[in-house]
């Protein structure tokens, strides 16, 4: 073999064994979850799915659920709102500090969640909006806005102005031409922000366990707690099927939108 | 005209950052310097205690010097690691290289709790690295590997190894492969031409990539939460408990906002040096 050859032979083996060392965590949790024991062992002793059934079949579980999804597509069609808007104007018209307000709008992304999420803790007991619904909502919106702004940015700027342009030459008003032109041209940006957002909000635990009320429970901080008073395979199962939809999202997310060119 | 439609179109995203982030980040401020007493409560008054003893207890210093730790192990391994998946992934013309970048993000996306807990099942007493090692007669008794440095280290490895590698991809793609080929057709080794062309090229990726896996190392509270327990601490369990365990609120601010400064200080620096080193190429 050539010097070449075996470099190139190592650089694989080395690539598909770091490939190994990432899949590891979501091999082992998904084969746990069909064990027949009320421990955690792994590989599977027996073959059930009663821990998939105990999960779909506790109220707790399924309200965090709905309440997680809730959640995040209320703050995904915020974001996308704001995010949207800002994108367009730090791209198409000239504002002043223009620099300064896109660094402060990604601030989020560098901020520690815990910081975020302790000091919106005061804040919101301070003007007495703790445990609302929507505080916990516009806490999420702070956190996913700079996902949809960076991938509606970076859309924005792989068009032509000139089309917008040309639409309104030919009499369409402002929004209008916004509406049928740039806003179908950036589409993939939009989906691509929408499904980071998406995530984003439906996994966090940092921000969202200093806020949530009572009544008020997402299933990444249900499963958190879950853990910490002991681990079982119902927590495995539930995990199991988040793998799945995250799998699943993500070949979707590639075929419809080329999801590779966002991250 | 446009100038104020700009502002419009800026404003709802402008409002929402200042009132639901800058304001409350910055009232914490005046909440660190008041003196906390237990079974009373936040009193008025000043004091710089809880600033202070950051910098002169040994507790809190031990926590703040693991924190950093392992910062700077996670950033070191992940680059060590990673490095060799990008320039693979950068460099390949393999058909499957788009599904395979995906593979990458895949875990990035997973739920970060449940990624977590797959480490809990691989680490404990009788969790599948034990079983592994046992079975292989590596050792006799099980490794202790979770509530402490190793296990952390490795599970925060493997939850940031992701953003490494996706950061470092696009400055290695961006490297001219003809500058490579320069340097060997003059003589160079392989291994001296990756150590002086390539790799001080893809500097920018590195130093970028560096930054923010440190950054979000030293806050990550989940994977240290879950897997560190309540004894083994770094600075975001200890504010997490200084808030909803002490109620000492003060402190808890005192200690978020030396975080935050921390994480501050690295991203400007990391600005100037971009800038510097940007300068040079």
């Amino acid at each position: 073999m050539t010097a070449a050859g075996l470099r190139g032979w190592l650089l694989r083996a080395w690539v598909t064994l770091v490939f190994g060392f990432l899949m590891l965590p979501v091999v082992v949790i998904a084969l746990a979850s069909f064990s027949r024991t009320s421990y955690l062992t792994v590989p599977p002793k027996g073959l059930t799915l009663r821990w998939f059934g105990a999960v779909l079949g506790d109220p707790e579980y399924v309200h965090a659920i709905g309440f997680s999804v809730i959640l995040a597509l209320v703050a995904t069609l915020g974001s996308l709102t704001a995010g949207v808007a800002a994108s367009y104007a730090l791209i198409r018209r000239r504002v002043p500090g223009g620099a300064a307000i896109s660094a402060l709008l990604n601030a989020p992304l560098i901020f520690p969640g815990v910081v975020v999420g302790v000091a919106l803790l005061q804040f919101y007991a301070l003007v007495h909006v703790n445990g609302t619904l929507g505080s916990l909502v516009l806490a999420h919106m702070v956190i996913t806005v700079p996902y949809v702004v960076r991938a509606v940015m970076a859309s924005l700027q792989g068009i032509d102005p000139e089309l917008e342009h040309a639409a309104r030459v030919l009499g369409a008003s402002g929004p209008v031409a916004f509406f049928t032109v740039t806003l179908p041209l950036i589409r993939p940006g939009i989906a691509a922000g929408a499904l980071f957002s998406f995530i984003v909000s439906f996994d966090n635990v940092p921000v969202s366990i200093f806020l949530l009320g009572a009544g008020q429970m997402t299933l990444p901080v249900k499963i958190f707690t879950a853990i910490e008073y002991g681990v079982d395979p119902s927590i495995a199962a539930i995990s199991t099927m988040l793998i799945v939809l995250t799998g699943l999202g993500l070949a979707a997310a590639e075929r419809w939108i080329g999801f590779h060119r966002f991250v | 005209m446009i100038r104020g439609r700009g502002w419009a179109l800026l404003l709802p995203a402008l409002v929402l950052l200042l009132v639901v982030f800058l304001v409350p980040v910055a009232l914490m401020v005046p909440t660190s310097v008041r003196p906390y007493v237990p079974m009373v409560g936040i009193t008025s008054g000043f004091t710089v205690r809880y600033y202070t003893r950051l910098v002169t207890d040994s507790y809190y210093l031990e926590i703040i010097g693991r924190t950093l730790a392992l910062g700077s192990t996670v950033t070191l391994a992940t680059l060590v690691i990673g490095y060799p998946v990008a320039f693979f992934l950068a460099r390949t013309r393999s058909r499957w290289r788009n599904w395979l970048t995906l593979l990458v993000v895949f875990p990035l996306l997973l739920n970060l709790v449940v990624r977590t807990f797959g480490w809990i099942a691989l680490l404990a007493q009788n969790g599948l690295v034990n079983q592994a090692l046992q079975a292989l007669g590596v050792i006799q008794e099980p490794l202790k590997l979770l509530f402490n440095f190793t296990g952390l280290l490795i599970a925060l490895i493997h939850i940031f190894l992701p953003f490494m590698v996706l950061v470092l991809i696009g400055p290695i793609q961006n490297i001219p492969r003809d500058v490579e080929d320069a340097a060997r057709v003059l003589g160079a080794s392989w291994l001296s031409a990756f150590l002086r062309v390539t790799l001080p090229l893809s500097a920018p990726g590195i130093l970028s990539g560096s930054i923010l896996v440190f950054v979000l190392t030293i806050s990550a509270l989940v994977t240290p939460r879950l897997l560190g327990g309540p004894t083994y601490q770094v600075m975001s369990t200890l504010i997490y408990d200084e808030f909803l365990q002490r109620l000492n609120w003060p402190a808890g601010s005192a200690e978020a906002l030396l975080l935050t400064a921390m994480v501050l200080a690295l991203v400007f620096l990391s600005g100037i040096l971009a800038r510097r080193t940007g300068a040079r190429a």
